[in-house]
């Protein structure tokens, strides 16, 4: 394929030390081992992981928040173990966290988004153009006066994502931006995240343990302790539901659902992830005349 | 109670006052400040309040916000009130045991009640009519010569402004904790003062670790987004004196003139005050 390459990395590793309670280096402990990852433009690529797992390491690598002990990673083209590229690569993988206070650093949204050009050095006429398109392609720019502290957790998310916009990067990445939303601040920002995956054309690198959020992405990759354990599109990682339940990681109610029918012996297509397509598989098979299957059941 | 401080809130609004240089503003408060230690006089006092009145319908903030700034500082108006009138020497014109009020105590203690006063109305005005950003662009244009000083001038004002955004998120935090604490039976609001005070240690530490945690995440963001100190870095909204601001510096200067001749030639005496 001859799509531009944004994130190279191959066999990456990375190592926390423990300090004991002298505040001397008692172990280590791994947090990445032996990691590949390729993103090229455009694509959508989920990375999903419990607790620990090695996934917001990986994460941090990506923004030179973290170096790798081992292993090379080349974000945009640039080598992040090489000090003087530093900014590039901010520039080129903008980051979106966790928690939406504790990332919004202005007390005007507009102001807050134009945070980032403002760092680069941006003239400021550009600033207001970038500000303004960013916001619109969240749907923020009606609360560009607002104060953070007025938005909803959601909300609060978009604006950071359209900080991170605002900065042209060549990918946007996500850590777990929905672990400390309610459920309609998650399906708001998920949209968002597709919305700007498939009309943008924006690179996007979304981090999480919630599987229903990854139903959307061109490929996943389940990490283990430090390893990618799995990796392929939502269909074929969705389809091995034992190993996914033993890594601790549920699968979408819709998956499950037709996992455990098709156990029971109903001819169910393989690779079911929403609701309308199990929906719409079950209407099949009625008409196909299985109706007494679907009913002894 | 703790959620009732508007001092450095900013609130939303397109009046005169919100469009003016934040320069402008800085150095009208400061002189309003010193006007108000420098010019003590009843006259006086009484054409601060008016033009104060002035300001405050002109920035078309609502007086309700306003004023709620004051309740914050009622209990250390009251304690300075009651100094002064009990510990000013003068003419005794009240006694019992050992406690005085002379009349020049009394004249202190309205005069620093009305200074307090003004001072956070005055102030207040600026944080609620400026943005906290635009405050401290203000500071850092306006101050940058400090720089030669070797004052770290850009980082302070990065210091306010992020203190300003997370005072009401850590308020926020601190009712939600209590509210936590006095689930499980923590008293807050009864018992002296000591007790009180030892009451807020649950109360405080965990409010100082989430702090540092927030601190932490913070500067990892802000590092993510490219900040690395004042070099090299453009402003969104780049201060530029407009006519309005010249007009103002104008006003400002009139005002202090006017102040100053009314403190020096205008006595008033009120029946009340001595």
């Amino acid at each position: 394929m001859g799509r531009e390459k944004i994130i190279e990395g191959s066999g990456l590793s990375y190592h926390y030390t423990v300090y004991d309670d002298e505040g001397r280096p008692a172990a280590k402990q791994t947090a990445l081992d032996g990691v590949d990852l390729q993103v090229e433009k455009g694509q959508f690529i989920a990375i999903l992981g419990h607790n620990g797992s090695g996934k917001s390491t990986l994460a941090r690598h990506l923004n030179a928040l973290l170096v790798p002990d081992g292993g090379t990673l080349y974000v945009n083209g640039y080598d992040t173990r090489n000090d003087t590229h530093v900014w590039e690569v901010r520039q080129s993988a903008g980051m979106v966290f966790q928690n939406p206070d504790n990332q919004i650093i202005a007390s005007v949204v507009a102001e807050d988004v134009g945070f980032g050009p403002e760092n680069m050095g941006v003239p400021t006429e550009k600033i207001w153009k970038r500000v303004e398109q960013a916001l619109k392609m969240v749907g923020m720019w009606e609360e560009r006066d607002a104060s953070p502290n007025r938005l909803s957790g959601g909300q609060k998310q978009r604006v950071a994502i359209a900080g991170v916009i605002a900065m042209r990067p060549a990918c946007i990445v996500l850590d777990e931006p929905t672990a400390m939303l309610d459920p309609a601040g998650r399906t708001e920002v998920i949209r968002t995240i597709r919305e700007l995956n498939e009309q943008e054309k924006v690179t996007i690198i979304l981090i999480t343990h919630n599987m229903e959020e990854t139903v959307y992405a061109d490929r996943i990759l389940v990490m283990d302790h430090g390893k990618v354990v799995m990796s392929g599109n939502a269909k074929e990682v969705f389809s091995r539901v034992e190993e996914l339940e033993h890594l601790r990681l549920g699968v979408p109610q819709p998956a499950l659902l037709a996992w455990k029918l098709k156990q029971k012996g109903l001819s169910l297509p393989d690779g079911i992830l929403t609701m309308e397509e199990l929906a719409e598989a079950l209407e099949e098979l009625r008409k196909n005349g299985q109706r007494g299957a679907v009913r002894e059941l | 109670m703790l959620k009732e401080i508007t001092l450095g809130q900013y609130y939303p609004g397109n009046s005169i006052l919100h469009r003016l240089d934040p320069r402008v503003k800085l150095v009208g408060t400061l002189v309003f400040i010193i006007s108000l230690f420098a010019f003590g006089s009843t006259s006086a006092y009484i054409a601060a309040g008016l033009v104060l009145a002035v300001v405050i319908t002109l920035s078309a903030v609502p007086l309700k916000f306003i004023l709620r700034g004051l309740k914050m500082i009622f209990f250390l108006m009251l304690i300075t009130a009651l100094c002064n009138l009990f510990l000013t020497p003068g003419d005794v014109i009240f006694k019992v045991w050992k406690l005085q009020i002379t009349a020049q105590g009394v004249r202190m203690a309205i005069h620093m009640a009305v200074r307090l006063t003004y001072l956070i109305l005055g102030s207040s005005i600026m944080t609620l009519t400026t943005t906290p950003n635009q405050l401290t662009d203000g500071m850092e244009t306006g101050l940058g010569w400090m720089r030669v000083l070797h004052v770290p001038v850009h980082e302070i004002a990065m210091m306010m402004s992020i203190a300003l955004r997370f005072i009401p998120i850590l308020m926020d935090e601190a009712n939600r904790i209590m509210n936590a604490q006095t689930a499980r039976g923590a008293d807050f609001t009864s018992g002296g003062l000591i007790r009180r005070a030892r009451a807020l240690i649950p109360l405080l530490v965990p409010l100082f670790v989430s702090a540092f945690r927030r601190a932490n995440d913070l500067a990892l963001a802000m590092e993510s987004r490219g900040y690395h100190g004042g070099e090299g870095r453009t402003r969104m909204n780049p201060l530029v004196y407009q006519r309005r601001d010249h007009i103002a510096y104008g006003i400002i200067a009139l005002y202090l003139v006017m102040i100053f001749l009314i403190w020096k030639y205008v006595e008033i005496s009120l029946p009340f005050l001595p």
